[in-house]
């Protein structure tokens, strides 16, 4: 894991979470406060830390770190 | 030109002001919450009193909800939201037993969104579908207000119906398109009217927030995914907008407008340049300073005090005001004139003596870096309203502020200049002749129970009276309502007139049955700055005791409560009569018993006493 993932660190703070908290831990599943509400706001946030814009269809699979990550991976944004 | 910044910000504690503009450049979720969590690490008297809003809204609002709520941090404000559930307006509003009405607030908010409100109508078959269908529905609004305004006494801020961004574009000749635009506009008027029969009701002109904001506040993608289509830093704009609303519920206007002279009310420097050379007129750069005059004349009639603060030779300033062309404002159209070489700071702390104000309702207004920088070292409680001393900055100030912000004005708001024009010729001379002064300012006391009709006076003076005020209790409407509504609950207002005319009410007492019907507990008792020394608190208090005592009252306790401000009436009680039973450092508490009937003192007449 690179120790310097933007990504991850959005969504640790985003959420709230201990600094320390692993990517693979990053998931709707298992973060409580990953509720619909908190998705709207964090394609927000995405999109405007990463400058990209997610297809529709996408939206409704960006429920986790690796999701995310891969589609940011589709338009080639350094992490 | 930069404007000058967010009034709102500029007085925000050093630990939050850059976490909030740094929320506001990134529009970011979170750096919002990094500004919201910074609050939370002020000293509580700098975070403002804890209130609750309820917000009503035909957009969902959950999700840019801490964008709102940091508007109103800053305003400062704890301030709780309650966003009612998605499109509910009717329902709350009509429904007795709803929120809205069951956990009141500081206020209530309704924000409309045309795609719900009037979805028929956005893509009608015909013109007349459109205009037919915005008739019945401002009825259906209008019977929801006067359901809310029968129900509750919270203040109403009721919004205007922003053009959806999506139609607001449209090229005239695609119809149906102005046919809907025409139908939002009759029913924003609607609204105004709605809003304009009673002082409860407030509009928040959402239209037009949205139209400064422009194309740039509408984010379809977010229309879409979370029913309201604001982006996130639109968010942030209406949390201030909203905010800017709210404030004069919680924080009082300011009251005075220091201003300077040179390059200020006019282009050039007077003893320098001479009249001839000063610049003020049609043209540019005169232009700028003749709407600086414009502006100021305005805040006149709305009850703002003018003050000359101004380092120049008076008699020569007088003649610059009788005979440079172009002279909207006049020498008299200022209730103080400092025009002088002391310091400013100095004058403005002897204006706010002889206006008996404090300098905490003061603002100024001067091009020189170096008055305002003394100002904000010497006098900190004044409010500094320019950033820089450029004419067009002086305008923008004037322009931005919040400080004289008000929703409705009463009429000792309209009187308040003229009224502190007579000062002057009321102020007191020495002690030794002053019963004779009292007796020939012909003064009248006009007492009247608290009620209907001067609920609003009652309820400002509760807010603002700092000095002569024995508990500095800010009571809202609501709660003076409920106090008067005690069996047995004396409430008075007392109305000032004399010789130089009629002050409006200037004293107000309230007092509540404790315990049992034969003892009465002062709640407050307060008399305006500018109507003290006149014998208001003797006929007041002369008038609990002849009432009280007429009802088979036997006790009277009221007590004093120390701030910073009300030193003035420490021994207010001691000189009525009353026994004190108790001090400390925080106050004292006061007994009068038996209540026995007494006089009005003898230089003032009394209207409207029990018999």
């Amino acid at each position: 894991m690179n120790e310097s993932d933007a990504l991850r660190d959005l969504l640790v703070e985003f959420f709230q979470l201990p600094p320390g908290t692993a990517a693979s831990a990053l998931t709707q599943a298992s973060v409580a406060a990953w509720d619909s509400l908190a998705m709207v706001q964090l394609i927000t946030e995405l999109q405007s830390a990463f400058g990209v814009e997610f297809e529709l269809e996408e939206i409704e699979r960006l429920t986790s770190y690796a999701e995310i990550r891969a589609a940011l991976a589709r338009r080639n944004i350094p992490l | 030109m930069n404007p000058e910044p967010e009034p709102l910000l500029s007085r925000l504690p050093e630990i939050v002001r850059g976490p909030v503009a740094e929320a506001i450049r990134d529009a970011s979720w979170i750096k919002v919450r990094r500004a919201l969590a910074a609050f939370e690490l002020c000293a509580p008297t700098e975070q403002g009193p804890e209130v609750s809003i309820q917000i009503l809204a035909s957009f969902e609002l959950e999700s840019i909800a801490p964008a709102l709520c940091l508007g109103l941090r800053c305003i400062p404000a704890r301030a709780g939201l309650r966003i009612a559930p998605l499109n509910t307006i009717e329902q709350e509003l009509l429904e007795p037993s709803s929120p809205v009405y069951a956990q009141p607030g500081l206020a209530t908010v309704i924000l409309w969104r045309a795609d719900e409100l009037l979805a028929d109508q956005l893509y009608p078959s015909s013109a007349s579908q459109a205009v037919g269908g915005v008739r019945q529905l401002l009825a259906r609004i209008e019977s929801m207000v006067e359901r809310y305004l029968a129900a509750s006494s919270v203040p109403l801020l009721l919004g205007t119906v922003p053009l959806p961004a999506a139609l607001g574009g449209a090229p005239l000749g695609s119809r149906p398109r102005p046919a809907v635009a025409r139908a939002i506009a009759a029913l924003n008027a609607g609204l105004f009217d709605l809003a304009a029969r009673s002082k409860q009701v407030h509009v928040l002109d959402v239209n037009w927030w949205a139209a400064q904001e422009g194309r740039a506040h509408y984010d379809l993608q977010m229309d879409f995914l979370a029913k309201q289509p604001f982006t996130v830093a639109a968010a942030l704009s209406l949390g201030f907008f909203l905010a800017r609303h709210l404030r004069p519920l919680i924080v009082p206007r300011r009251k005075v407008l220091a201003v300077d002279l040179d390059n200020t009310l006019w282009g050039g420097i007077l003893g320098e340049d001479g009249i001839g050379q000063l610049k003020l007129g049609h043209d540019f750069p005169g232009s700028v300073y003749l709407r600086i005059q414009r502006e100021l004349r305005e805040l006149k009639a709305q009850g703002v005090l003018l003050i000359l603060a101004s380092k120049n030779d008076e008699a020569s300033a007088r003649q610059a005001f009788e005979q440079l062309p172009n002279m909207l404002l006049r020498w008299d159209d200022f209730v103080v004139r400092r025009v002088n070489f002391e310091p400013k700071y100095l004058n403005l702390r002897a204006a706010a003596a002889e206006l008996g104000l404090g300098l905490d309702s003061f603002t100024f207004l001067d091009d020189s870096d170096f008055e305002r920088e003394q100002m904000r070292t010497f006098n900190p409680e004044v409010l500094v309203l320019n950033e820089r001393g450029h004419a067009l900055h002086l305008l923008s100030g004037l322009l931005r502020t919040d400080a004289f912000d008000i929703h409705h004005l009463t009429e000792e708001d309209r009187i308040r200049h003229r009224d502190y024009e007579l000062r002057a010729a009321r102020s007191l001379p020495a002690e030794s002749n002053l019963p004779a002064f009292l007796a020939s300012l012909d003064l009248r006391a006009v007492l009247e129970p608290v009620q209907e009709g001067n609920f609003d006076r009652v309820v400002q003076m509760l807010g603002k009276t700092n000095q002569f005020n024995l508990t500095t209790r800010r009571h809202h409407l609501d709660e003076v309502k409920r106090l008067m509504a005690i069996p047995g609950a004396v409430g008075l207002t007392l109305r000032l007139v004399d010789k130089f005319g009629d002050q409006g009410i200037v004293a107000v007492l309230l007092a509540v049955p404790e315990g049992s019907p034969d003892s009465l507990a002062v709640d407050s008792f307060l008399v305006s700055c500018r109507a003290l020394s006149r014998g208001a608190e003797e006929v007041l208090w002369a008038e609990l005791a002849n009432r009280a005592a007429a009802a088979g009252v036997r006790r009277i306790r009221a007590q004093y409560l120390a701030t910073a401000k009300n030193g003035l009436v420490a021994r207010l009680y001691d000189r009525l009569g009353l026994k004190r039973t108790a001090e400390t450092s925080a106050g004292a508490d006061y007994v009068l018993e038996p209540v026995q009937p007494s006089a009005f003192p003898g230089w003032i007449s009394v209207e409207g006493n029990a018999p």
